[in-house]
């Protein structure tokens, strides 16, 4: 056993060492989220810029996820990218976060014709240019040829001929809940999502867009619950005669599918159906600012040379106007096309606030549960609630002197203890165990518990992180008050403690009734093919619950997923699982159930084998049936081994934010959020408050550790048991 | 009826049972392996998970198939995610077991202090501790270092470790140790020579905790990390994610190689699984 | 001994002794020392375990310390053993002050009451552990080994893990870790107690050959009397974290100090009543409880005194049925006999409502003598224990 750990640690010190060292450094860093061939075209750019320049460009590809993340933590720490690409939507939060600067020599006014206007405006704010555009993403419509062949002049054409293709064909398959895909009917009826100052999709115009729609859903001419992944599907396979999507669709649609692309229709009665235009721009950050071969790459980026690249292989559709008169792509020309009649979106913070609140406001029109009228004033009532500005800045000075207090109390009370000789034995006494602590202490001081404080510390903080505005106590007075509201008012703290405590108890309960079940069957002797049974009934564990977690919600899709399906089989009514509280809740703990319960059984399974035989025989001697003797007597001998179990699965029940996220994403109208993901919710959807997460966070950690203070019996109680 | 009879009626329901849970375990992951067997989606409502026209190339585009350069990268990234995620397995038990002994063996100043921060970690939503860990791992040179993240990924590791572990420990009988003193060892030597090989079990299980706790994450890895043959396979599979899509079969079909590995060690693990989770397992 | 040592059996058959032909003899510990305690006091919080212990075991000799459970016994094994640290008091091995040495440095060997097998090493790494701690060379180690198995019969099973032993089995391992270290004193934390009794028989009778072979000083902790008495040369009494008395185990039994000593030793336990002491015919009796006996005046001397209040023991062993001529101390109602086959118990009153007693029968009386019935019974004035019935001490003693 020495040995092989010697030789592992052999392998480890060659493995990791050669991380450390630094690699010759290029002269530009790039870092961009693209895939698939906008990736590869962005490469072999760069590989031309370098056989020009004889710089070195190094890329970074990154997960869209957390891409912002790593941007705001590297770029004001220098461990950044020279150049970094990014839809122009998140310019607000960049300029926010000083993230960026002026596109300067890499955009000279001579480049402006280049450009089309529109991705100029889009990379524009207060004048100043802030990055080259490169590309323009906005919907079209898809068309099946199968089903259409001329392009539709309005919607109601488009309908006409949809309905025409058959039963079990849908006349046209967008994401209808998705305020993104809305933005086309609320453009075409006058209507706007953002003003430059806040939530805008209210009034006659956003009430009738959001009716025209509501009427599609009824009419089924629109598929119900319609996530991206579906209207693939659903356009691929040949259920739906026309899609509304952007040119990543047709990346992924297979070659034997016919169809043509071509800008949105209009609509009887109202406007064009006019889409939302996201530019991809090249950011010069400040620390790419003053290097010159990173201004060269970016405007290199928008160079002639470089859009042919891009457009040809990338296809992308190039936001240079010289290029497209060489390009004979039908579908990247039609989404140039329909690039010109879109409305650049709004880049600033605030917008990026309006997203959830106008998509929780579709999602009750589409399902009938609310007028237009009613559901929208909810959402900007939601809106102006998230986006009002915190209070002016208390004085800091009692929290000071709290602290100071505290901090000369403490002190006083070391010294004392200090002083007590038999504290003082006791503490000589314990040098050993130092020995055998100290260095864990020290990681998990630096590692795990400062991080923890620092969030503590954000939670007296407004503002951006490089701004922060101390607001002492205000976040917590704010979520303890239920923002003013009725304390059981929808989304607040109170109501969402009540349901994380709810989903903490069912799933709890689930998990150890499950795992008992099972976990005594499996040690029943003579049990056959227990160890096939085992390793069956632990997999779930085994797959990251991120992939297994969708998959769930793929399951419970009100028209394709699985479950109805089988529910179809034996005669019950499809179910729309994620409309009512009682049926996502339901969705959301089958999933939960599903991860956790192989974790109880194997504790279960363990803390079995410790029970010896003779007392189960002595109780049935003593007459006790099965069950008795179960509940009597091995249920109180697992009841050691269980309960750390238990309270370590409530706590993580308690923050299980993946599964609640994934599946019902909080769905219908936030009511299955538990506080975790609420808490998420302040950080990364409604306008970055991190203070006010991290305010949610430690609440979630009082709570905690409240309930721990009763329970703490548990510990004791093991220990004791030896 | 006849004792005979009740057992075979009583077996039979058991194999029922079994059969309706192993139903319920498998059939999403049946759902993720039908997604990365198709090439291209489905869309009628079925219950049965396959595909319609099964192919492997999902798996092919995951893998880097065919192309010699992508391939390696992703050998590459795949030995990543390997060493980080032993490293930290290793790192997390090295750093959790001393503690844990020194826990279940003695009584010291702070021991309680110190569990219930433990406990306390535990509790935290760790959605906030991103940034912080990011200017720390600055602070001490070790950002797009695997070592740093290593560190990172056994440090949040170590807490749930020292828990596990203790328990353990409590259940070995301080006999065994005292013999070992007795014999001639000491303290450090009672512990390394015969609390440790006997606590093996519950090694063998908190390591393979630590292990999926660092092969399944992506968030850190993709913050901490700046080149892509640095990557782990979790950043990898996260870039199946895009901003307006996402390649659902690629995704599934990485999901599937990323846990391959981890159904392997769990089989191989099974024993020290029952025994090494619960304290009771590791008596002579 | 000249004709070597033949295995113990465990649960399998015995089988005939291969070492005395070709493994050489053991050779007894050159060391054996002498082990000394002086006022040793341990308290665990404010619980006092041992309050003063002095405690002198010679070279070679075998003290067996023995007394009810939570009398210190195993705690101050456990000091011997430098488990634990005395508050006060000093512990001496061959005339060296190890009150504050760890275990390792003091050359102590012990046999664990769970047998403390390191359970992921073979029989042949346990037996080898110590030595190889001590940085013993391998040859050394091998022959120690090959010695202590054949000694312990474990030689089929030296490549066993102890889970795949038997418990008789596991405690021989126990001993012959004990045995390969050659060390200069032997600790026993009652090692016998997980045993079935006939094998606790066996391999009683097999520690105690053992130690005459090897010589070593040897401190053995108990709390069964029979173990006590037929293992040791020295037994020491424990009671509440003092030594109540040591001695040769029959002078304890025959002379217990106190009535704690009397009827802790012994079985069945010695019948107790309270009387007083009366003169007749310039005879002392002790009388109470319907017993009435004539004490031994030698031995008591001048703590007799008429009228005196007196705890009487008398050993069920010593209380037979009075025939012929002997002198009726007790009439007994019997209320049921334990046949034993060598002879017998009977149970009963000596009052219709006076404390139970037990009276001993010869095999043969058993038969004749039935429950419900009322026998006369007699004692042998040496057989006669005299305590004060507040104190507890022996008169004797005083």
């Amino acid at each position: 056993m020495q040995r092989a750990l010697k030789l592992l640690l052999l392998v480890l010190a060659v493995v990791l060492l050669p991380a450390c060292a630094e690699p010759t450094p290029p002269s530009v860093i790039v870092w961009h989220h693209y895939r698939g061939k906008e990736q590869e075209a962005l490469e072999k750019v760069a590989r031309a810029f370098e056989a020009e320049t004889g710089a070195t460009v190094a890329l970074l590809a990154l997960p869209y996820d957390g891409y912002g993340a790593k941007l705001e933590a590297a770029i004001p720490r220098g461990n950044g990218p020279d150049v970094f690409l990014s839809p122009h939507e998140r310019l607000g939060t960049y300029l926010a976060n000083k993230l960026v600067t002026p596109a300067g020599g890499a955009f000279p006014d001579e480049d402006l014709a280049r450009y089309e206007a529109a991705s100029v405006d889009a990379i524009t704010d207060g004048g100043t240019r802030w990055a080259v555009p490169l590309a323009t993403k906005c919907v079209a419509l898809y068309l099946a040829t199968k089903y259409v062949q001329t392009p539709p002049e309005t919607l109601e054409e488009l309908l006409t001929a949809g309905r025409a293709a058959g039963k079990g064909v849908v006349p046209l398959a967008y994401e209808a809940h998705s305020a993104y895909f809305h933005a086309p009917f609320l453009h075409a009826y006058g209507g706007k999502l953002f003003d430059g100052k806040g939530f805008a999709m209210v009034g006659p115009e956003a009430e009738r867009a959001a009716a025209r729609v509501a009427e599609l859903s009824r009419a089924h001419d629109i598929p119900e619950e319609p996530s991206g992944d579906l209207v693939k599907q659903m356009f691929t396979s040949g259920g739906a005669a026309a899609a509304i999507s952007g040119p990543w669709l047709a990346a992924d649609l297979p070659p034997e599918v016919r169809y043509t692309v071509v800008p949105l229709p209009r609509i009887d009665g109202a406007g064009r159906m006019r889409p939302y235009l996201t530019v991809d721009g090249a950011f010069l950050t400040p620390q790419g600012a003053s290097k010159e071969r990173a201004r060269a790459l970016v405007r290199y980026l928008g160079s002639d040379a470089s859009a042919k690249v891009r457009a040809a292989e990338g296809k992308q559709v190039v936001a240079n106007r010289a290029v497209w008169g060489e390009i004979d792509d039908p579908v990247l020309s039609a989404f140039h096309e329909a690039g010109t009649l879109a409305v650049p979106m709004p880049a600033s913070v605030a917008m990026r606030a309006t997203w959830v609140p106008a998509e929780q406001a579709l999602r009750k029109i589409l399902r009938g549960d609310a007028t237009p009228a009613a559901a929208l004033a909810e959402a900007k009532a939601r809106y102006d609630d998230v986006m009002r500005p915190p209070p002016p800045p208390p004085s800091p000075v009692p929290v000071v002197l709290l602290m100071g207090v505290l901090l000369l109390a403490g002190a006083i009370f070391a010294v004392r203890r200090v002083r007590e000789p038999s504290f003082r034995r006791e503490l000589a006494a314990s040098v050993p165990a130092y020995k055998y602590v100290a260095h864990a202490v020290v990681t998990v001081f630096v590692l795990v518990v400062l991080p923890l404080l620092a969030g503590t510390a954000t939670s007296f903080f407004a503002g951006t992180r490089d701004e922060p505005r101390y607001v002492g106590l205000t976040h917590y007075i704010e979520i303890l008050t239920a923002r003013g509201q009725p304390l059981l008012s929808h989304g607040s703290f109170y109501l969402t403690l009540l349901v994380t405590v709810g989903w903490t108890l069912v799933n709890v309960v689930a998990h150890v009734g499950i795992g008992l079940v099972l976990g005594t069957i499996l040690s029943r002797p003579l049990m056959r093919m227990r160890a096939v049974y085992r390793v069956l009934l632990v997999v779930p564990w085994a797959v990251p619950s991120y992939v297994t977690a969708l998959a769930w919600k793929g399951m419970f899709h009100r028209q394709f997923g699985a479950v109805n399906a089988i529910l179809a089989a034996v005669g019950v009514e499809p179910v729309s699982w994620f409309s009512q509280f009682s049926t996502a809740f339901t969705a959301n703990v089958a999933t939960n159930v599903w991860l956790g319960f192989p974790f109880m059984m194997v504790v279960v399974l363990g803390a079995l084998t410790s029970i010896p035989k003779d007392v189960l025989e002595a109780a049935e001697v003593d007459g006790a049936t099965r069950f008795q003797a179960f509940r009597l007597v091995t249920l109180p001998l697992l009841k050691p081994t269980l309960l750390p179990a238990v309270v370590l699965g409530s706590v993580w029940t308690f923050n299980m934010f993946n599964v609640v996220f994934l599946v019902s994403g909080g769905e219908p109208d936030g009511t299955t959020d538990i506080l975790v993901s609420e808490a998420y919710r302040w950080a990364f959807a409604r306008n970055a408050q991190y203070g006010y997460a991290a305010a949610y966070a430690v609440i979630i950690f009082g709570l905690l550790a409240l309930a721990s203070r009763v329970t703490s019996g548990v510990g004791k109680e093991r220990g004791g048991a030896k | 009826m006849s004792r005979a009879r009740t057992q075979r009626v009583e077996s039979i329901a058991a194999h029922a049972v079994l059969l309706v849970a192993v139903i319920y375990a498998l059939y999403p992951l049946l759902w993720v392996v039908s997604l990365a067997l198709s090439p291209e989606g489905q869309s009628e409502p079925r219950a049965v998970p396959w595909p319609s026209s099964p192919s492997l190339d999902n798996f092919r585009a995951v893998t880097g198939w065919g192309d010699a350069a992508r391939s390696w990268l992703f050998v590459r990234q795949l030995s990543n995610s390997l060493v980080v995620s032993l490293a930290t397995a290793f790192t997390a038990v090295v750093i959790a077991t001393p503690t844990a002994y020194a826990l279940a063996r003695w009584d010291f100043v702070g021991k309680n202090g110190g569990m219930r921060t433990l406990l306390m970690t535990q509790m935290f939503p760790g959605v906030a501790s991103a940034v912080p860990l990011y200017l720390i791992l600055d602070a001490l040179h070790l950002l797009d270092t695997r070592s740093g993240l290593v560190l990172v990924y056994a440090a949040t590791a170590v807490p749930f470790a020292i828990f596990q572990l203790r328990g353990a420990f409590l259940a070995i009988p301080v006999d065994l140790e005292e013999a070992a003193m007795v014999d001639g060892a000491t303290r450090a030597q009672a512990f390394l020579k015969v609390a440790l090989p006997a606590a093996r079990p519950a090694i063998a299980v908190t390591s393979l905790f630590a292990f999926m706790s660092a092969w399944n994450e992506f968030i850190l890895a993709a913050t901490f990390l700046g080149r892509e043959s640095a990557y782990t396979l979790p950043v990898v599979l996260q870039r199946y994610v895009g901003e307006y899509n996402t390649q659902w079969g690629a995704f599934a079909a990485g999901a599937i190689v990323v846990s391959v590995p981890v159904m392997a060690l769990f089989y191989v693990a099974q024993r020290q699984l029952l025994s090494g989770l619960t304290a009771g397992g590791v008596k002579g | 001994m000249e004709e070597g040592v033949e295995p113990v059996a465990g649960n399998r058959p015995r089988q005939s002794s291969t070492a005395s032909e070709d493994t050489p003899l053991p050779v007894p510990a050159p060391r054996s020392v002498r082990c000394e305690a002086r006022g040793v006091k341990k308290a665990f919080g404010d619980n006092p375990i041992l309050r003063g212990v002095d405690l002198d075991i010679p070279e070679g000799s075998f003290a067996v310390l023995v007394g009810p459970s939570g009398c210190g016994k195993s705690t101050l094994l456990r000091l011997v053993a430098g488990l634990e640290t005395a508050d006060e008091g000093t512990i001496h091995l061959a005339g060296r002050d190890v009150t504050e040495l760890p275990p390792r440095d003091r050359d102590v060997a012990m046999v664990f009451q769970s047998y403390a097998l390191y359970p992921h090493l073979t029989v042949r790494d346990n037996l080898a552990f110590g030595l190889k701690l001590r940085g013993t060379a391998e040859s050394e180690i091998s022959t120690r080994i090959k010695e202590a198995s054949a000694m312990l019969g474990l030689d089929k099973l030296l490549d066993r893990l102890p889970k795949q032993l038997s418990g008789g089995q596991r405690q021989r391992v126990a001993m012959g870790r004990a045995i390969v270290r050659r060390p200069t004193i032997f600790l026993f934390d009652e090692p016998l107690s997980n045993l079935d009794a006939a094998l606790r028989a066996e391999v009683r009778v097999e520690i105690r050959r053992l130690h005459d072979r090897l010589d070593a000083t040897t401190l053995y902790v108990t709390h069964d009397q029979v173990e006590a008495m037929t293992l040791a040369d020295t037994l020491w009494v424990l009671n509440g974290g003092r030594v109540e008395q040591k001695g040769a185990p029959l002078d304890v039994y025959e002379r217990p100090a106190s009535r704690f000593v009397a009827t802790f030793l012994g079985s069945p336990q010695m019948n107790l009543l309270e009387g007083k002491l009366e003169r007749e015919d310039g005879r002392f009796f002790a009388a109470g409880g319907g017993i009435r006996a004539i004490v031994d005046e030698d031995r008591f001397g001048d703590a007799l005194e008429e009228g005196r209040a007196v705890s009487i023991g008398v050993r069920p062993h010593d209380l037979v049925l009075a025939k012929g001529e002997a002198p009726v101390v007790a009439e007994l109602k019997v209320e049921l006999i334990e046949a034993l086959g060598f002879e017998a118990y009977a149970h009963g009153w000596l009052k219709s409502s006076g404390p139970t007693l037990i009276a001993r029968l010869e095999a043969d009386d058993a038969r004749s003598v039935k429950a419900g019935v009322t026998v006369p019974l007699t004692a042998a004035p040496t057989s006669v224990h005299l305590f004060d019935p507040e104190s507890g001490r022996s008169l004797a003693a005083s």
